[in-house]
């Protein structure tokens, strides 16, 4: 990497090989991403708030894949009404898929999320169980605590317990729901505003991969049979991604399962990198491009306690 | 620390809900109740066994000398509220929302009320016939551009 390259350089040098368009996929990383936000119906009928909204904001469009999601020209709507009330909550639209594709496993359910803050995710799920069953939200950092603590009283959530605990050490706990949102190096986010502008080194990936692996396989631990782990990344790092997996289903008593989202485009897990050849069932995994959706990039797998 | 809270408690929050805001019991069947520091009143899921939680669910009352409701309570169960609300025009729900207090006429008994701006649930103030005593946290006061 020279000195001149930006990051965004950086990222189309070290991926657009794996993307299916590298000219598209180049051209994508440079446009600022739409702001999105989700309907939070603990709060209110769905329709009644758009057709609130609607009259501030005429750009507020349909997300085809998910039923509560919009888009926004504004940029600023943490500053409307209905930010202010709890009845929006402003989040990438990457993010809110973790939840989508067990949407058949959550309702009335026990789910840990074992990185929870600031909350977007644990705020989702608390939606989608309408505000029943029991979500355990933890984080290890007391500063990250605060952001999902302020989030979950705005949107009213009540079925959430939150802690504060390395999830390495986290009390063996039984549910039938895992997600683990794991800290990244957030490549994908490039497209945002405040995106992270950090030119990773080889060395952090391999970091942020040591770390992902143990939450992952403390998870895999405590998960008793027949429940769902749900893994997760905004990073285009195949280090952090397919390798983790990897190496979690060679070394954990896990299954890879299917993922679909009607209407949103995904493509399969990699199954080499560099000098490595991972398990042909990774391509279990999906990674969302940032060009097939216009979205950030995201990295998602499912698994099964066998 | 979160303990349960003890029966007669909870029935005084209760019967505060109805005399003071028209909510009807049922409404609270399904939630466990917790008392943590400085008297907050908790609603939320049950324990679990061996965690030591930040919060369980969400705090919804201070119990001092008497109950006193949160915004958190006020915009959950706004649509549950039948009396003691206070209906705001636009310039007053924009100064409500950065904090302010305000100098408004209503006929509603003084004490803890309502706010609500259409149909939107603002949060929690306190009336004494003359004066509207902004009761939201500063750290949810916010200048709103857009509503």
């Amino acid at each position: 990497m020279t000195k001149t390259q930006t990051v965004k350089e950086r990222i189309v040098e070290r991926y657009s090989r794996l993307s299916d368009d590298s000219r598209k996929f180049s051209n994508i990383i440079n446009k600022p991403l739409k702001q999105s936000f989700r309907v939070n119906i603990i709060k209110g009928e769905k329709e009644d708030i758009l057709r609130q909204m609607m009259l501030y904001d005429s750009s507020i469009k349909k997300v085809p894949w998910c039923e509560n999601a919009f888009e926004s020209d504004l940029t600023n709507l943490g500053s409307s009404i209905h930010h202010f009330s709890g009845q929006i909550y402003i989040q990438e639209l990457t993010s809110m898929i973790p939840p989508l594709i067990v949407r058949d496993l959550i309702k009335k359910n026990k789910i840990l999320d074992c990185c929870a803050a600031p909350g977007s995710k644990t705020t989702q799920i608390a939606d989608m169980m309408e505000n029943k069953g029991h979500i355990i939200a933890n984080d290890a950092r007391h500063g990250r605590i605060k952001s999902l603590r302020g989030n979950l009283d705005r949107l009213g959530i009540t079925n959430t317990t939150v802690t504060l605990r390395d999830f390495k050490s986290f009390p063996n706990t039984k549910a039938d729901l895992y997600f683990v949102d794991a800290p990244c190096s957030s490549e994908g986010t490039i497209r945002k505003k405040n995106a992270v502008t950090r030119k990773w080194k080889d060395y952090d990936y391999e970091r942020f991969s040591r770390m992902q692996k143990g939450l992952l396989k403390k998870a895999c631990e405590m998960a008793p049979k027949g429940s769902t782990i749900v893994y997760s990344t905004c990073t285009f790092a195949p280090e952090e991604n397919e390798n983790v997996i990897n190496e979690i289903i060679n070394e954990e008593n896990v299954k890879l399962q299917n993922i679909n989202l009607n209407g949103l485009k995904m493509k399969k897990g990699i199954t080499s990198w560099k000098q490595n050849d991972y398990d042909k069932d990774v391509e279990k995994c999906r990674r969302i491009w940032p060009h097939h959706n216009n979205t950030d990039a995201f990295f998602l797998a499912r698994m099964e306690k066998c | 620390m979160l303990t349960t809270l003890d029966l007669d408690k909870r029935a005084l929050i209760i019967d505060y809900c109805y005399e003071r805001f028209g909510i009807m019991e049922h409404i609270f069947d399904n939630y466990n109740w917790y008392i943590g520091s400085k008297n907050r009143i908790y609603i939320g899921p049950e324990e679990i066994e061996r965690l030591i939680p930040e919060s369980i669910g969400l705090c919804i009352f201070r119990l001092d000398r008497t109950p006193k409701p949160t915004t958190n309570f006020i915009q959950l169960f706004g649509k549950e509220i039948t009396k003691n609300i206070i209906n705001l025009d636009r310039d007053q729900t924009l100064d409500f929302c950065s904090g302010s207090d305000l100098k408004i006429t209503d006929s509603v008994e003084p004490g803890f009320v309502s706010i609500k701006y259409k149909n939107i649930s603002l949060g929690c103030g306190h009336w004494n016939g003359e004066t509207l005593k902004n009761q939201i946290p500063k750290s949810r006061f916010c200048k709103i551009n857009f509503l």
